[in-house]
């Protein structure tokens, strides 16, 4: 749990042995947020009503409002992102919008070669990010890419540790595995 | 080949003044035309002179590319950060071609990049048998 302007809330939970799922929940819409755009585009739209006389603006600002409210809750705003990790199968990863929406991502495990957190910079920032190191097919110890994980809420340090930790414990059974077999 | 130092020497003494007297007169020159009134430049014989438009339109030209640098440089750095998705905020040619040293007893080992597992399991899981 982390005390910030916005919380993120981290769940950790077990479902066997080698499976474990990671759920990060960023904070819903606001009300509060939510009134006070609406409140200024509507404001803006009469100040130009009353500068144009055009009636036209009030039902363009109408409809912007509307159109922009349902692209941003099925577009942009992020609920939930959740990991899971199955240490013979791969990760899996998961990110569903206000709206309702999910968008399921998964790797197998034979191409994932690490979970790590690597530190890069982000606007004018350091950040640190959870990222799943994949392995090159041609050259096993290269890396080919990096798929940076909870990439909207952004954890901070000490959530993406206990992340981390629980993963690399998945993540060596999967090395017992292939050696006994 | 006489190596590169920045000590004063009598040649560079020599431009240095050259460039100060050609500055100096070159802003006095500016000054006249711009402030001189044409009837006064044409009466002296003085007649192809650009238009004094320029006088003041050079100087803001100046101003407003100095202004837009400060955003372009600003944005060209932006440009240039590698994504967080790109290895090249893992490794680079230099860490992929590297040399392994051997290990020597009781020597300090050989400067290379540590691959950022071994870096993750030295900070976050505090064991390293390195």
């Amino acid at each position: 749990m982390e005390e910030r302007e916005d919380c993120i809330a981290l769940q950790c939970r077990q479902y066997s042995a080698s499976c474990r799922e990671f759920s990060v929940r960023c904070q819903p819409v606001q009300l509060r947020s939510l009134s006070a755009a609406t409140c200024s585009v509507w404001l803006a739209a009469y100040w130009l009503f009353v500068l144009t006389q055009n009636s036209m603006v009030l039902s363009a600002a109408i409809f912007i409002t509307l159109i922009g409210l349902i692209v941003y809750l099925h577009f942009v705003k992020i609920d939930q992102e959740s990991l899971l990790v199955i240490a013979s199968l791969g990760i899996q990863m998961t990110s569903s919008y206000a709206s309702g929406k999910e968008n399921t991502t998964f790797i197998e495990m034979s191409r994932v070669k690490d979970v790590v957190i690597n530190e890069a910079i982000y606007m004018q920032k350091v950040i640190y990010y959870l990222c799943i190191l994949l392995r090159d097919p041609l050259d096993p110890q290269s890396v080919s890419e990096v798929v940076p994980l909870f990439q909207s809420s952004k954890p901070r340090l000490d959530c993406l540790v206990e992340v981390y930790r629980s993963c690399q414990e998945i993540l060596e059974q999967r090395k017992t595995v292939s050696q006994t077999l | 080949m006489v190596e590169n130092s920045p000590s004063p020497l009598p040649e560079r003494a020599l431009y240095g003044f050259v460039l100060f007297l050609a500055a100096q007169f070159g802003f006095m020159l500016y000054l006249v035309w711009a402030y001189v009134p044409e009837s006064w430049l044409f009466s002296l014989g003085l007649t192809y002179w650009p238009q004094k438009y320029w006088a003041v339109a050079l100087p803001v030209y100046l101003l407003v590319t100095i202004g837009i640098a400060y955003v372009l440089l600003f944005g060209i750095n932006m440009m240039s950060t590698a994504p967080l998705n790109s290895t090249h905020t893992i490794t680079d040619n230099y860490a992929k071609n590297q040399q392994q040293k051997k290990y020597q007893e009781e020597a300090i080992p050989a400067l290379r990049d540590i691959p950022i597992s071994e870096v993750n399991r030295t900070f976050f899981l505090g064991d390293g048998s390195n």
